[in-house]
């Protein structure tokens, strides 16, 4: 199972889906590019820890974490 | 004379109730943003590296290096002005305010602090706003407020 983590204000809301469902597939690919669109970063954690960003939708990719537009505080 | 007792009997307990209903209501708004708070650093701690996740347990703080620079920054506790930049012995030289959109909890905010200094460090500070470090109270970084770099 693979997994999308969006923080918001509860905290984080989680998506789970089978990459061998297609249709999840296809939901999960929309859910990326509507999130991407609008303004949120996309980073995903390889099994050694390292964490990159990502700029399209990887299917394979276990955990991508989105994080909203960041601004000057 | 009756009347006016159970009237003021009655108005009593109204005022208990209301007491009571407000006190259930604040007490539910606590354990929501305690809620919120106990996953935002649930999956902060889930994406440290081990180091990391051992300085957060010991001080309330992690160090990140920023991947253009090499620069060593500690993000503290905290949903503003709590990324501060260090020098090469490990003091504070300034504090860099960059936070996510939106009302986050704090291990959301450390989280995405994390991720863009470690990936995207140059981006992150284009829109982050420098603020002061007094020497002796890193901790308590004072925001100078100003220009965005």
């Amino acid at each position: 199972m693979a997994t999308h983590i969006i923080m918001d204000h509860s905290g984080d809301t989680r998506h789970h889906f089978d990459v061998r469902d297609l249709k999840a597939l296809a939901d999960a690919e929309r859910r990326f590019k509507a999130l991407t669109g609008a303004g949120f970063t996309a980073a995903t954690r390889q099994a050694n820890g390292d964490i990159s960003l990502v700029r399209s939708f990887d299917p394979a990719a276990e955990e991508t974490v989105f994080y909203p537009r960041l601004v000057g505080g | 004379m009756a009347f006016w007792r159970t009237a003021a009997g009655l108005n009593a307990a109204a005022v208990r109730h209301i007491a009571n209903m407000v006190r259930a209501a604040r007490a539910r708004q606590r354990a929501r943003f305690e809620d919120r708070e106990a996953r935002g650093m649930a999956l902060l701690r889930e994406w440290l590296s081990p180091q990391q996740l051992r300085q957060l347990e010991a001080h309330n703080y992690f160090e990140v290096t920023g991947c253009n620079s090499g620069t060593r920054y500690r993000i503290q506790y905290g949903v503003s002005t709590n990324v501060v930049e260090l020098d090469a012995d490990g003091r504070p030289r300034m504090g860099w305010c960059f936070i996510p959109e939106g009302n986050l909890v704090a291990g959301d905010v450390m989280l995405a602090q994390k991720i863009a200094l470690e990936s995207n460090e140059r981006d992150a500070l284009a829109i982050a706003k420098q603020f002061v470090v007094p020497p002796r109270r890193p901790d308590f970084p004072h925001c100078a407020g100003g220009a965005l770099h």
